[in-house]
């Protein structure tokens, strides 16, 4: 099931993302004020198999700027699987996700040789949501 | 000759820099979890790009053997999965056992999960200032 060409890309589009990550980290610990915005984001995954949450997992944590702190298991029935990530350079929550995502949607694919389900709206829709109860 | 020196000069001492950004990262960054994310910088690229100076170095000095290309293919790959694994079992280690984070980690999805939102609705904000106060260990905050 595995497709190794698309899974080279990945692993290739993982070096891209670390010297990137780094350079954002290193740019910012020049700036004077204002060094990280530190947030815990919860991503409900669309991983399945205990290789593809360790390798989604490792591969967050990787990279620059961000880091699993907890995972939570899923069960059969509706409540997906879950991680918990520390991201201290995105902008907002949606954007934190937004990254994530595109990262499990690259990897998924190379896993199972066919892109995975879009992530569920109400995901993302609720990210934002508590964002605006929280502002207002 | 030359350029090949250069090479070797330009991969160490850019490995040895990032450790020396990480370590620096380290003292702006306010609490444990922030410190183990700015450190995988050191672990995932620093590390490495020494190793693969040092093994350019053996190649230009000693010649090509597929033993050492051997070792440096798993030394490198080590570096990868180790690091990450240590990060990850740091990071988990860290929130078990309560550390604080700082108050300033907006949203903390620990403290107030995530509701996905149905249909149109937008958000319940009183459910998510509801269990903002609960009082567990990884809720503390400096």
């Amino acid at each position: 099931m595995i497709d190794p060409l698309r899974l080279l890309g990945y692993f290739l589009w993982i070096f891209k993302e670390i010297v990137s990550g780094t350079l954002s980290m290193t740019t910012s610990l020049f700036t004077p004020h204002g060094y990280s915005r530190p947030m815990i984001v919860q991503v409900p995954l669309r991983c399945t198999t205990d290789l593809e949450i360790t390798m989604f997992a490792s591969s967050i944590t990787i990279t620059p700027g961000t880091l699993v702190v907890a995972i939570a298991a899923g069960d059969e029935a509706d409540d997906p699987p879950t991680l918990f990530v520390h991201v201290l350079f995105a902008d907002s929550e949606a954007d934190a996700l937004d990254g994530l995502y595109d990262m499990e949607t690259r990897l998924l694919t190379a896993m199972r040789r066919r892109p995975p389900k879009p992530v569920a709206d109400a995901i993302l829709r609720g990210a934002q949501g508590t964002q605006e109860g929280e502002t207002a | 000759m030359l350029i090949v020196d250069v090479l070797i000069a330009v991969f160490v001492l850019t490995g040895a820099l990032l450790m020396v950004t990480s370590a620096l990262a380290m003292f702006r960054a306010k609490d444990a979890l922030s410190r183990i994310n700015v450190f995988s910088p050191a672990t995932g690229l620093g590390m490495p790009l020494v190793l693969l100076g040092c093994y350019i170095y053996t190649l230009q000095h000693e010649g090509f053997s597929v033993y050492r290309l051997l070792i440096a293919i798993v030394g490198f790959l080590s570096f990868i999965i180790v690091s990450s694994i240590a990060s990850n079992t740091l990071s988990r280690s860290t929130v078990l056992v309560g550390s604080p984070v700082h108050r300033y980690t907006r949203p903390n999805r620990l403290v107030e999960p995530l509701v996905p939102v149905d249909g149109g609705e937008t958000g319940d904000p009183t459910a998510e200032t509801e269990t903002a106060h609960g009082d567990g260990p990884a809720q503390r905050s400096v």
